[in-house]
């Protein structure tokens, strides 16, 4: 425990760039080493190669694996929330692990606890990001810093990334689309919901700290895992490199293919038997819908046109005019919404 | 069902079953010996809208205090503590399936049932009877006291 740093303190550990596995089971390390008494910390590293993560619960098919086989991107399984994502060395990634009982019982509080002071920290830097009420950390409504968080035994883990640059192609290209337009429509949200920072790493970095250390009331100082944690590190490493870990339990599967962009963002597709239908949920309105259905005799571009910027709560009005087929399309997009999380 | 319940501080809350002080997790005894484990709406309400739960599979050996399941929301992934120990016999599937199901009515909705190894001994550390309204109005008034819940 020499490396912990004792009590008030908060660890500071700065991994730099990483193997893909061990950009994952470092921080589950260090979540097992906290939850067994280890001084609160805060972590950093870039993975050196870039790889698609999934999230605990989901499913693996939400990812085109033979895409990343392509690509040559390993797939790994992390055990905290959220969904699949791309990683590469254009993202720092930060990781805030504190004793679960120091978090207040509220998950949302304690969520918005542990990631205000990364806002801190990007507002240090000279970005006007908030914390939205949906908590997302965005600049205007573009989200710019991407989370997920777990508890691990006794210790509570948040973490998060600071987007230097991001691939959007190939965070589209790894994950399943049912179809190439509604590969197209996630593309086109991604770009226009999710934003990389000019930031300097490094000063986002030291922002961080200092902003976690206030935060927290603990006094930064630079660490190393202890013993215990090399030893856990070991066991992740070969728990998170095994298929059958990466493939997960079976899972029931979503009604429709959905994708979520940020909170209340969203990609959707709806098959019904006779509509195809894909649109983006923009907050609980249609962004754009492109609908595909041989009933509508070629009204699809209309009802597509009719549908934008409609709340769920007006579909049925919105398509009225197209008859039976138009009340169908309705039905089958108000009932996909409604499944959206 | 309904003869047992009540309605605290704005909660409906059940008094056939016994709750864990902490964890909010109920256990409801039926006719065979076995139990149902499931969340009250107070712990519901702490964690979220949920997205996800997993819940370990029929035959799975669980301790007092280890995981029985997890579940996801806000992105926040935790562990549902049972209470009890003991074997799952059964998992109820249609909350697996939609998790929102917890939400519409978390007395009704079960999420495994178990077969207690010891129920009488563990029983003990659980709320239960007469102290089941007084326990919940104290919970709440602590949670608001401390600014964990929206007035």
């Amino acid at each position: 425990m020499s490396t912990d740093g004792g009590p008030d303190v908060l660890r500071v550990l700065d991994f730099g760039r990483v193997a893909p596995l061990r950009s994952q089971t470092l921080w589950h390390a260090i979540a097992a080493g906290v939850a067994t008494g280890v001084s609160p910390t805060l972590s950093f590293l870039r993975p050196a190669e870039p790889y698609v993560c999934i999230g605990y619960h989901r499913r693996l098919d939400e990812i085109d694996v033979a895409e990343c086989e392509r690509r040559n991107l390993p797939v790994y399984r992390r055990m905290v929330g959220g969904g699949p994502v791309y990683l590469d060395d254009g993202q720092l990634f930060f990781q805030i692990t504190v004793p679960a009982s120091s978090l207040p019982p509220m998950r949302t509080t304690a969520l918005r606890r542990l990631l205000a002071p990364v806002v801190t920290a990007f507002r240090d830097c000279g970005i006007d990001a908030e914390l939205d009420d949906a908590g997302e950390i965005v600049v205007g409504d573009r989200k710019v810093c991407g989370h997920g968080a777990g508890q691990l035994g006794d210790a509570v883990v948040v973490v998060g990334n600071l987007i230097e640059r991001f691939d959007h192609d190939a965070a589209t290209a790894v994950l399943h689309a049912p179809s190439a337009v509604a590969r197209a429509e996630l593309l086109r949200m991604m770009r226009r919901y999710v934003a990389p920072t000019d930031v300097d790493a490094d000063s986002f970095r030291e922002a961080a700290v200092r902003a976690y250390g206030s935060a927290l009331a603990l006094r930064p100082r630079w660490g190393a895992l202890t013993a215990v944690e090399q030893e856990r590190l070991a066991d992740f490493d070969r728990r998170f490199a095994d298929p059958e870990w990466v493939r997960g339990p079976d899972r029931p599967g979503p009604k429709h293919w959905q994708v979520k962009i940020r909170a209340g963002v969203s990609v959707l597709a709806v098959n019904d038997g006779s509509s195809t239908i894909v649109a983006s949920m923009i907050d609980g309105r249609i962004g754009r819908a492109v609908v595909s259905d041989p009933n509508l005799d070629g009204r699809t571009p209309a009802v597509g046109d009719a549908l934008a910027g409609r709340s769920i709560g007006d579909l049925g009005d919105a398509l009225a005019p197209f008859g039976p087929a138009g009340h169908r399309v309705a039905d089958a997009l108000v009932g996909a919404a409604r499944s959206l999380p | 069902m309904s003869d047992h319940r009540l309605e605290i501080e704005g909660y409906r809350i059940a008094t056939d079953r016994a709750y864990h002080p902490d964890t909010h997790v109920w256990v409801e005894r039926l006719a065979g010996g076995t139990v149902r484990l499931g969340l009250d709406p107070l712990g519901l309400e702490t964690m979220g809208t949920l997205a996800q739960l997993a819940l370990a599979a029929a035959g799975t050996v669980v301790e007092r205090g280890e995981p029985f399941g997890t579940l996801e929301a806000e992105k926040f992934v935790g562990p549902l503590e049972s209470p009890l120990s003991g074997s799952v016999v059964a998992v109820n599937d249609a909350v697996v399936d939609e998790p929102r199901f917890v939400h519409d009515d978390p007395l009704a909705a079960w999420l495994v049932e178990l077969a207690p190894a010891d129920l009488d001994a563990e029983a003990s550390a659980l709320v239960a009877g007469d102290d089941i309204a007084a326990w919940f109005a104290a919970k709440v008034a602590d949670y608001r006291l401390k600014g964990v819940l929206a007035e």
